[in-house]
């Protein structure tokens, strides 16, 4: 809550707390309600021009393309939601295999991340096309999969550091399992730059996702996405070049929104930066404090990790 | 050359080897394993088992697995990338024509890139006034916020020859002579080098910030300023110079991600290059083309990695640490 407050102070990260909210809302919206049925074709006014009926006039086969990009909006977010989600469990693991103690493990991981970091997602995507042909799966698995590298590689660092530190081994000497260890103080340190990583992946999903639908690798035919309106209306940029400017422009405009959400979060999650989550923190942990002094050894190592050092 | 740099030589070697390994077994293991093998995808979707299994056999793959991935290892160690089954030429000879226009277009968009990158990049540390900081900062998020096909649009629609504003180059294809028309092939290619530039540039803008943003507080900055330099001087001189290994990985990957990444760009402009050839393949079922061409384009990712690798520590000697490790 207070990082969200802390975000809503910048100009920037107000704009992109708006655009975000209205994304999610619009496609919520899109599934109750849209002005024109989707699938309500009008032979006679195809590529009519913006009007009191059609906002943004129609397409090729007479339907609406403001509707169409508002029901593009629930399947984008589904895609990136999904996006992140793949991305965020398979970072875990890999940092959860990386810290690990076992050497053999988290020296393989480190060469395998290392490795396979320099595919790109397109030629995943290009392999699991073949034999799945476009789906929203497709985008979902090879962005994830890329997505879920990098933030392994980026939040290693800090993953790193807290495993290593003086806490985490007092945890450990006193009995608590690895898994509790990480749960409670491996992930809470490397939280904030694997958040602001997500945010923008989720940027890089929505932009991923326009490319792949337009080589027809991505979302299929027929259903409504922002990279759908797009690729529909390049086939007829030399008559009607009007149209591809919507799907483009929200596309933009959306991807700004998270790449300024990720930057505004960067400052807001960092408690060095960041009073207002110091003061937060340190009220959250008072009560924590008091229960300390009774020996309860499982209370003890549930404490939060303090507010981080600013340096190593 | 010292006994730690060849450790680490050796050590990148190694590793380079042994992604090259697994890379092969993972193109070999997703065109074989995933539901629907290379045989019954080839021959369609409702052809007769008589004539799936008769092609099964004729393309080898009645024999056991690690049979048929040992033979495709040593024909790959031979060079030999096998044949397209669709145009009867070799997957070699294909890849390299495609090259011949992917290699141009990425070198130009590069080109490009750098242009836009590096000079906005200092501009956007180095600027005076707070405010244009934060605008040359927005103006390079928003950058690499156009997805690629909308910017290569919205340039058709402001430069294309019979569509845009100004109709100044050629929006499709490329001609039919290849490079021998050498100025009409360089026009083809303007516009989607300017199209890819300008995004990659956008990122470019964004790394080159940073790097010299965290350099802005440094010793050596310091040390430039009390000998007389002003801060732009030394940034510009000593910074640069210091942020220069980071910014060649950056620009090395970069180079390997845009042969995929030009996809869109190649397809929309209609381009014959090795990405537009890759979903051609893709979409025309050419499996064994796909296979010869995913390995190829992998180990070239693999190699750029390992090139940058390279060239950032001879660019960084504070990297070579007593133990020839990085850090």
């Amino acid at each position: 809550m207070t990082v969200l407050k802390s975000i809503w102070a910048h100009a920037q990260g107000r704009y992109a707390l708006i655009v975000l909210s209205a994304w999610v809302l619009i496609a919520f919206v899109s599934l109750l309600w849209t002005p024109h049925s989707l699938w309500a074709t009008d032979g006679y006014h195809v590529w009519a021009a913006p009007s009191a009926d059609h906002w943004l006039g129609t397409d090729g086969t007479g339907a609406d393309v403001f509707s169409w990009l508002m029901a593009g909006s629930r399947t984008n977010l589904l895609i990136v939601v999904l996006t992140i989600g793949v991305s965020a469990v398979i970072g875990l693991l890999l940092i959860a295999a990386m810290v690990s103690s076992a050497a053999m493990l988290s020296g393989v991981t480190v060469v395998a991340v290392d490795a396979l970091i320099s595919i790109p997602t397109v030629l995943i995507a290009l392999i699991l096309a073949v034999p799945m042909d476009a789906s929203i799966a497709v985008i979902v698995i090879a962005c994830g999969l890329g997505y879920g590298l990098n933030l392994a590689r980026v939040a290693r660092p800090q993953a790193l550091l807290a495993a290593r530190s003086d806490y985490a081994e007092a945890a450990r000497a006193a009995g608590v399992s690895p898994l509790r260890v990480l749960v409670s103080h491996i992930v809470p340190n490397a939280l904030p730059t694997m958040s602001v990583q997500l945010s923008l992946s989720a940027g890089t999903a929505v932009l991923a996702e326009s490319g792949l639908t337009y080589l027809g690798i991505g979302v299929p035919s027929g259903v409504p996405s922002w990279g759908h309106s797009l690729a529909t209306s390049v086939k007829f940029i030399n008559v009607y070049p009007l149209t591809v400017l919507w799907p483009g422009l929200i596309v933009t405009c959306v991807v700004v929104a998270l790449n300024l959400f990720g930057d505004a979060l960067r400052e807001a999650a960092d408690p060095v930066a960041n009073p207002l989550l110091r003061q937060a923190q340190v009220r959250q942990a008072q009560p924590m404090e008091a229960a300390v002094v009774q020996p309860q050894s499982e209370q003890v190592v549930s404490q939060p990790p303090q507010p981080k050092q600013v340096r190593p | 050359m010292s006994m730690a740099s060849m450790r680490f030589l050796l050590r990148r070697l190694a590793l380079f080897a042994v992604a090259l390994v697994v890379i092969s077994v993972l193109v070999f293991v997703a065109l074989r394993i995933l539901p629907g093998d290379v045989a019954s995808v080839m021959a369609g979707h409702d052809s007769p088992p008589e004539r799936v299994a008769a092609l099964r056999m004729q393309l080898g793959l009645d024999r056991p697995l690690t049979q048929q991935y040992v033979d495709w290892a040593v024909a790959l160690l031979h060079g030999n990338f096998g044949v397209s089954m669709l145009t009867g030429r070799t997957i070699s000879e294909q890849v390299g024509a495609r090259a011949l226009v992917t290699f141009p277009l990425i070198v130009m968009g590069l080109a490009v890139a750098l242009l836009i990158g590096i000079p906005l990049g200092c501009a956007s540390c180095l600027a005076k006034s707070e405010r244009v900081r934060g605008l040359f900062h927005l103006v390079a998020i928003i950058g690499g916020s156009i997805p690629a096909l909308w910017g290569g649009l919205l340039l058709i629609l402001l430069l294309g020859k019979g569509i845009g504003l100004v109709g100044l180059f050629p929006s499709q294809g490329f001609p039919q002579d290849g490079w021998a028309a050498f100025p009409q092939a360089v026009a083809s290619l303007a516009l989607p080098a300017l199209a890819v530039g300008i995004i990659v540039g956008a990122g470019l803008m964004r790394y080159t910030r940073a790097a010299l943003e965290e350099l802005m507080t440094s010793s050596a900055i310091d040390m430039a300023m009390s000998c007389g330099m002003t801060r732009t001087r030394a940034m510009l001189t000593v910074g640069l110079r210091l942020a220069m290994p980071q910014l060649v990985s950056v620009i090395g990957l970069t180079f390997a991600e845009m042969i995929t990444g030009v996809m869109v760009i190649e397809n929309l402009f209609d381009l014959p290059g090795l990405g537009e050839g890759l979903i051609t393949d893709v979409g025309n079922r050419d499996l064994i083309a796909v296979q010869g061409e995913l390995f190829m384009l992998a180990a070239f990712f693999l190699t750029i990695g390992l090139a940058v690798d390279l060239l950032h520590r001879a660019l960084d000697p504070r990297l070579n640490d007593g133990e020839g490790r990085g850090l």
